[in-house]
């Protein structure tokens, strides 16, 4: 008996030292830490993992509650209190039914109500946008009118749809122009490939999004087609491919 | 209320005609500073004060047509409003100076109408039918 009670209080006493009540009650009262918004703590580096066993989601420790390696007994071989740093009983209790949880919720949804909605109204405003995008394809032209495309069939070639359909012949000037330049817009995935492969800046893929049809037969895209196009935007297609030439 | 605010400073800003309009349309009263007008008559507006309205909303559009349609925006202005050009078309230099004589008029999206858009064959058939070649007798 008298071997036993030092080590009983010497048990005890972290547990005292480690857990104020009067200021977890307080924390908890006042705690307006959010999920959302707090860091994750247990983001770390997992400490047994030096690079040979290759990266871990650390899925394994998060569902087993308790962590391995945190130290089960003291020098003198006492038990630790594995919840010494956590809650309490009663701070959980007062959670609980004071429904802090719920009123926070219910506080942030009350916050947005009152805030001006982010929401975009669509054909009024509209949402950034690349310079980059891959919408619609145009077919591009020199500034002095003659069509760019040589027929070189590098976008036939590239495409991974093969979505595009190109015949050419000799023009009377020796030149060799396309006679059919047709683009199954039903078929093309917008990976933008055909723009790359481009030797000539010929075909491009336009900020245009907005080209929804009826009928499919409507997005059977032929060389006029294609032309027109270009023709349109050729300010807005010059323009973002000159805001973009540096990174090509 | 921080949008009831924004409401009645954007119905004193732009008028009450102004404000039944964009009920009308956008659903919304905004405010801001007249940027432009396209060859259509749509009208360009921009507001980037962050207090008056939220960041992405801040250039609109008043299309002049009833039955309006995003693809009534022209090219030159479609990349202003979606955010692609900073300046709008009448002060960007680029983008004046990359509009070609030959430029055609912007047309909107057709579909539906006897406009729209159909396919055809840009070259001559491959395989013809026989087309018998008699050779007169004397």
């Amino acid at each position: 008996m008298s071997f036993a009670r030092p080590r009983i209080i010497m048990g005890l006493q972290p547990r005292l030292l480690v857990t104020p009540r009067a200021v977890s009650l307080h924390s908890a009262m006042l705690a307006r830490r959010l999920l959302s918004t707090s860091t994750c703590s247990h983001a770390q580096h997992s400490q047994n993992s030096n690079g040979q066993d290759g990266p871990s989601s650390g899925m394994a420790a998060r569902t087993r509650h308790t962590d391995p390696a945190a130290p089960r007994y003291d020098a003198h071989g006492n038990e630790l209190n594995p919840y010494a740093g956590g809650q309490s009983a009663i701070d959980k209790a007062v959670h609980l039914f004071f429904f802090t949880e719920i009123i926070r919720g219910m506080w942030i949804v009350l916050e947005n109500f009152f805030r001006p909605p982010y929401t975009i109204m669509y054909p009024f405003e509209k949402g950034p946008l690349s310079p980059r995008f891959r919408g619609e394809h145009a077919l591009r032209r020199y500034p002095s009118g003659e069509e760019r495309c040589i027929a070189c069939k590098l976008c036939e070639a590239i495409c991974p749809a093969q979505a595009i359909t190109i015949e050419s012949e000799a023009r009377l000037d020796g030149s060799r122009k396309t006679t059919k330049y047709d683009i199954d817009m039903t078929k093309c995935i917008y990976c933008g490939f055909c723009a790359e492969a481009c030797p000539v800046d010929a075909i491009v893929e336009t900020q245009n999004q907005e080209f929804s049809t009826e009928t499919r037969e409507e997005l059977l895209y032929n060389k006029e087609k294609l032309l027109a196009n270009g023709d349109r935007a050729e300010a807005e297609i010059a323009a973002n491919l000159r805001a973009d030439h540096l990174y090509r | 209320m921080p949008s009831l605010i924004r409401t009645l400073r954007s119905v004193r800003r732009v008028g009450l005609r102004e404000w039944w309009r964009q009920m009308q349309y956008i659903g919304d009263a905004k405010s801001g500073t007249f940027v432009g007008k396209d060859q259509f008559g749509n009208r360009y507006f921009e507001n980037v004060n962050q207090y008056e309205e939220v960041p992405g909303r801040h250039r609109w559009v008043d299309y002049a047509q009833h039955n309006y349609n995003a693809t009534q925006v022209p090219a030159e202005w479609h990349s202003w409003i979606q955010h692609i050009r900073k300046e709008p078309p009448t002060e960007d230099a680029i983008m004046k100076s990359s509009s070609p004589p030959w430029q055609a008029p912007w047309v909107e999206n057709l579909t539906g109408t006897r406009g729209a858009y159909k396919p055809y064959n840009t070259v001559a058939p491959k395989i013809n039918a026989w087309e018998p070649k008699i050779t007169p007798r004397s």
